[in-house]
């Protein structure tokens, strides 16, 4: 059974690995909200966290196109790496995927998507979120 | 400004430098001696006065290596601190050194640092880290995210960005210390291979070795120590930062350049020194994008407009804010541990006057701006 590639940061909602969401935590008093594991606020320093799931949806702030990878990468090469804004606020790093390079902008919408990618040696596959222009079918 | 509380004047009395490259028969040990004993003929000190050594470096290669580079030198019983602060390892040992004096605590220091970065891009997590199945843990790809935003925002076309790194190989051609002395031209910057788009190698630093070292000393010590105090340099100015709330939170802000503008700014405040008064400034460039974003930062140059006056000449050995005179990491290259303080050897030579053919005229006050993954920035203003 494959298993999120970081479960502070995706959980996912059904046992084969195809959906899930990101997860994060809400200021209970200043409404900040934080991607992944928290401990306290980054906006005010409280401890009042609520764990939240935050959208599936967001703009590219920015990208790049890695044609060299760091050591151990296991995708393709070049990929592209992109910065998503949440509207929560938020910046979600991660590859972008299906998007032909025409239409990578700055400010198109994407939304998350989940790919398996091979573990390591005997270690199970790993769900790992990704972002494509939203829409895609 | 209230956790500052400087107390005694602190002059840098000697710096040393081992050339950046690669040396495959040298171990980080005595890349580092080397730095060491040029930093100590230079202020003219003996190895058995110096109270406290705090030492730069970030690849482990074997625990406790600062103590092995000075046992050359014969241990004397000192504290010898290894400080490991990403990038900006070099120069975190050089304000802890600062602060060890202004305090009162030592009346002379030695800062040093030293690094063997392996070829490759850089990464900041461990290797089990889950970021390797992100894809997002790539130093140059942060660079080249931050570029494709600032292009978009402030409208630079490619070639202001590379005229940076241009400009750095013309400075660093005048410097026999570097490790790429090779001038390109425009095109062959913009052409060279593509690393992380719109990033081409010539606009990333090359990973490297070298060590630098500096000899730190309280104003009304240098007598006894008998120290040209001609040659001496104040530090007016040592502020570290390190990543904080509000730093724009969320997963990219280790590659955030904004740490450095309240760094920036208690330095100013510190030094009684602005922005106006600085006649030349290293920056940490580790990618051309971050050379123009440090300028802004650094309250050197307005939001949006480092690029313009990169491609009017402004930034050049010739301008009015000339900018990695000794060539930066885009030509320097980058051995972490020592890069922080290799901006102040060239600080310090500048305002002393010895810089050669990269000296800049009548230069009174120097700055340096090292930053470091975490996130973390270090600035030192010096005065002559």
């Amino acid at each position: 059974m494959p298993v999120s590639v970081d479960s502070n940061r995706l959980r996912l909602t059904n046992e084969d690995g195809t959906e899930g969401v990101l997860v994060g935590f809400r200021c209970r008093e200043c409404g900040t909200h934080v991607f992944g594991a928290a401990t306290f606020c980054q906006g005010c320093t409280s401890d009042q966290l609520e764990p939240v799931d935050l959208s599936q949806h967001g703009t590219l702030y920015s990208y790049t196109i890695v044609r060299v990878p760091p050591a151990g990468w296991p995708g393709q090469v070049p990929y592209t790496l992109g910065q998503v804004q949440l509207p929560e606020g938020p910046q979600v790093l991660a590859e972008v995927v299906d998007c032909p390079a025409e239409d990578l902008k700055i400010g198109i919408n994407v939304e998350l998507t989940l790919r398996q990618v091979r573990g390591e040696e005997s270690g199970a596959d790993r769900v790992v979120y990704k972002w494509r222009p939203a829409g895609t079918t | 400004m209230t956790q500052f509380r400087p107390g005694r004047e602190v002059m840098v009395a000697g710096v040393g430098l081992h050339p950046f490259g690669r040396f495959s028969s040298k171990d980080l040990a005595a890349l580092a001696l080397d730095a060491v004993l040029e930093a100590l003929k230079d202020a003219d000190v003996r190895w058995k006065d110096v109270p406290v050594a705090y030492f730069g470096h970030v690849y482990y290669q074997g625990m406790s290596v600062g103590e092995t580079a000075l046992a050359k030198l014969g241990l004397t019983g000192i504290p010898i601190i290894n400080v490991e602060n990403a990038c900006s390892s070099g120069s975190t040992a050089f304000w802890q050194a600062y602060w060890g004096i202004t305090t009162g605590v030592f009346d002379m220091a030695l800062a040093f640092g030293a690094e063997k970065v392996p070829r490759g891009p850089v990464t900041v997590t461990a290797d089990e880290s889950p970021d390797r199945y992100i894809g997002a843990d790539h130093m140059m790809a942060g660079y080249g995210l931050r570029m494709r935003r600032y292009m978009e925002d402030t409208g630079a076309p490619p070639a202001a960005l590379a005229q940076v790194a241009v400009k750095s190989r013309q400075n660093a051609a005048l410097n026999p210390y570097a490790h790429r002395k090779q001038t390109y031209t425009l095109e062959e910057v913009l052409n060279s291979r593509p690393i992380a788009d719109p990033l081409t190698l010539y606009q990333c630093c090359p990973t490297s070795e070298g060590a630098a070292a500096a000899i730190l000393c309280a104003g009304d010590a240098l007598d006894r120590y008998g120290i040209d105090k001609s040659r001496c340099i104040k530090v007016a100015g040592a502020v570290l930062r390190s990543g904080g709330y509000n730093s724009r939170g969320s997963d990219h802000s280790a590659f955030s350049p904004y740490r450095t503008e309240p760094a920036a700014l208690d330095a100013y405040e510190m030094s009684g020194l602005g922005p106006e008064d600085v006649d030349l400034v290293q920056v940490h460039d580790a990618a051309t994008i971050g050379e123009l974003q440090q300028l802004e930062a650094l309250h050197l140059l307005p939001y949006g407009e480092a690029w313009v006056a990169t491609q009017e000449g402004r930034t050049g050995l010739a301008g009015s804010i000339p900018t990695n005179t000794d060539g930066g990491l885009l030509a320097m290259g980058h051995p972490f541990g020592a890069t922080g303080i290799r901006m102040i050897h060239e600080t310090v030579t500048q305002l002393r006057g010895e810089a050669g053919p990269r000296q800049i005229a009548d230069a009174k006050v120097g700055l340096a701006q090292c930053s470091g993954a975490g996130d973390v920035t270090t600035v030192h203003i010096f005065t002559r």
